[in-house]
């Protein structure tokens, strides 16, 4: 079963029922002509004129010698010489000429014309004439019947044959189509699983790409606070001046930093990993947007440095979006981490939930410098990082996972580039009922 | 061009002459028999003279190729006769006899033909008078169902 094979399996079996729907149509037309025949051959009758002229000849016969009268005797002479024409016309005459039975016809005729009674024929001589045919027609009759029956027989035969011919051409064409059929059934199994094979392929490269960057980026990520908590571990032990109380407690505040970023890495990489799972199940209720994007703030607004760039608009009244509150606080969290890290220093960072038609929003805007299209392309991709930002501390988890948890919740986290450069981040949630 | 004329002229009054000595205008063609006018009608020359002639082209079984046959519609005979019937009993004079649905005569432009090509059908051919149907005209008359009721000879038509 090889592939080149194939195509020559397609076009054997397809030639196949081509020749067999051509030999139903051959088949077809013949056994319509030989029916055609047959019925004409039927109205033929040979058999039945040839009995008539018989007839007629003995009744002339018997009519000459029971000494009938003229008209009578004229009557049945008239039938004999209309019968011995109605031989001598075209489909009858080629019958007797086929069945070398012609010969000789023609001259009992004209004998018969010869002694016509109407023309004042001695009865004597007409009476030897037709009592001669009437022997030379018995000799002949049996003849008639037996040709005309050879005929019936063979197109019989021959109907029977064109009858097994387009049997065998159905058949032949039935078998090749279920041979077609099969093949392409066959194909189409062998397509569905290739095509199978190649998804999981697929998906078996991607998880393993994903996870090769995954642990290349752990190690860069994790590298990073280990190796500033080892140089504070250092200062603080080196031999020599013992450090100051003030330099302690700077230390103390670095190292504690790059634990808080290590909390954080493995925190979203084990929410990552259950979202993963299917092990995340939302608690969907209606709550208030804002009031959430309002504590995501705060919280994300522990050091003053930051809180000084971040920003919540005003809104009047609540924003009631049917989400849970968990998953959401994560996803603004993650979005705001995103714009504290790669957002640049010099603007504000503003954080708007508002309603719009069926949807709860949450925007958040950030100075820029923003992101090329290549990177907007693939921000969702995981373990993805923008091309700028190597270096910077991040899982690039952030962005997939707050999609992930917008889409549990029936919305979704999208990019948008500003016109001025920045990017707006937008969490859309469902509209929760009013309160 | 005058000499020709004169003896298609001449050829016509011979040939007249001699279809009258063959049958004469009076002799009876013809008898009808059963629910006709009288319960007897018999139709000579003359009156199949007096009604509308037809002619039809068509091939047989008993011959080559597609003979013109002339003659008078059967149905317009049967009206002639007041026949009121369903079934028509044609009675030839070799005393072959078959039972003929009158529907045909009104389906079909059956006409009982007296020339052939031209030439007047005799008792020592099929004459005088042939049944005969239009057959290359309606398909479903080609077929021996048909083709038996093409009686030749004919002599007495028995209307039931």
């Amino acid at each position: 079963m090889t592939r080149r094979g194939a195509p020559w399996r397609y076009g054997g079996l397809g030639a196949l029922i081509v020749v067999c729907l051509g030999l139903l149509v051959v088949a077809g037309h013949n056994i319509l002509r030989v029916e055609r025949q047959m019925q004409i051959a039927a109205t033929e009758n040979m058999t039945w004129i040839f009995g008539q002229t018989q007839i007629e000849a003995l009744s002339l016969t018997a009519a000459l010698s029971a000494g009938a009268e003229e008209t009578e005797v004229q009557r049945r002479f008239d039938l004999l010489v209309s019968r011995l024409n109605l031989l001598r016309d075209g489909p009858q005459w080629r019958f007797l000429q086929e069945a070398g039975l012609a010969e000789g016809l023609t001259g009992w005729r004209d004998g018969l014309l010869a002694r016509d009674p109407a023309l004042g024929g001695d009865r004597a001589a007409l009476l030897a004439h037709v009592t001669a045919l009437s022997t030379a027609l018995r000799g002949k009759s049996s003849r008639v019947m037996a040709r005309e029956w050879q005929l019936q027989a063979d197109r019989l035969d021959r109907l029977r044959q064109l009858h097994i011919l387009a049997l065998a051409a159905i058949f032949g064409a039935l078998l090749s189509g279920a041979g077609l059929a099969a093949l392409l059934v066959d194909r189409e199994r062998r397509l569905a699983r290739a095509a199978r094979l190649q998804d999981d392929l697929d998906r078996e490269r991607m998880a393993s790409e994903g996870y090769r960057r995954f642990a290349d980026l752990m190690a860069h990520q994790v590298r990073t606070p280990l190796a500033v908590i080892d140089s504070a571990m250092h200062r603080l032990t080196r031999p020599g001046t013992p450090p100051t109380p003030e330099e302690i407690g700077r230390k103390a505040q670095v190292s504690r930093e790059a634990v808080a970023r290590l909390v954080r890495l493995t925190d979203t990489a084990m929410l990552m990993a259950r979202v993963d799972r299917g092990a995340v199940a939302p608690e969907l209720a209606t709550h208030d947007l804002d009031r959430i994007a309002a504590a995501a703030l705060e919280e994300a607004a522990a050091r003053p440095a930051d809180a000084a760039r971040l920003r919540l608009c005003p809104s009047n009244r609540p924003v009631p979006a049917l989400c849970d509150p968990v998953l959401t606080h994560e996803i603004l969290a993650n979005l705001l981490g995103n714009a504290l890290l790669y957002a640049s220093s010099d603007g504000p960072i503003e954080l708007c939930a508002r309603r719009d038609g069926e949807t709860a929003l949450c925007d958040l805007r950030d100075p820029g410098p923003g992101m090329s299209p290549e990177d907007l392309h693939r921000a969702f991709d995981n373990f993805t990082r923008g091309a700028r930002h190597r270096d910077l501390p991040g899982s690039g988890l952030g962005l997939p996972l707050a999609r992930h948890l917008a889409r549990l919740q029936g919305g979704d986290v999208t990019l948008l580039p500003q016109e001025d450069g920045g990017l707006i981040a937008r969490l859309t949630l469902p509209k929760g009922a009013a309160a | 061009m005058k000499i020709t004329t004169c003896l298609l002229r001449l050829l016509r009054v011979a040939v007249l002459a001699l279809g009258a000595s063959a049958a004469s205008a009076e002799e009876v063609l013809l008898t009808l028999t059963g629910a006709v006018r009288d319960g007897q009608v018999t139709i000579a020359r003359a009156d199949l003279d007096a009604m509308e002639w037809r002619e039809i082209a068509t091939s047989t079984t008993v011959t080559d190729g597609q003979p013109l046959f002339r003659g008078v519609l059967m149905r317009d005979i049967l009206a002639h006769a007041g026949a009121e019937g369903e079934t028509v009993t044609a009675q030839a004079l070799n005393d072959y006899v078959i039972d003929i649905p009158v529907r045909d005569f009104h389906d079909f432009d059956v006409i009982a033909a007296l020339y052939m090509d031209g030439a007047a059908l005799t008792p020592r051919d099929k004459g005088p008078v042939w049944i005969v149907y239009p057959r290359d005209d309606h398909g479903v008359l080609a077929d021996i169902r048909y083709d038996m009721r093409w009686v030749w000879q004919l002599s007495a038509l028995h209307v039931q």
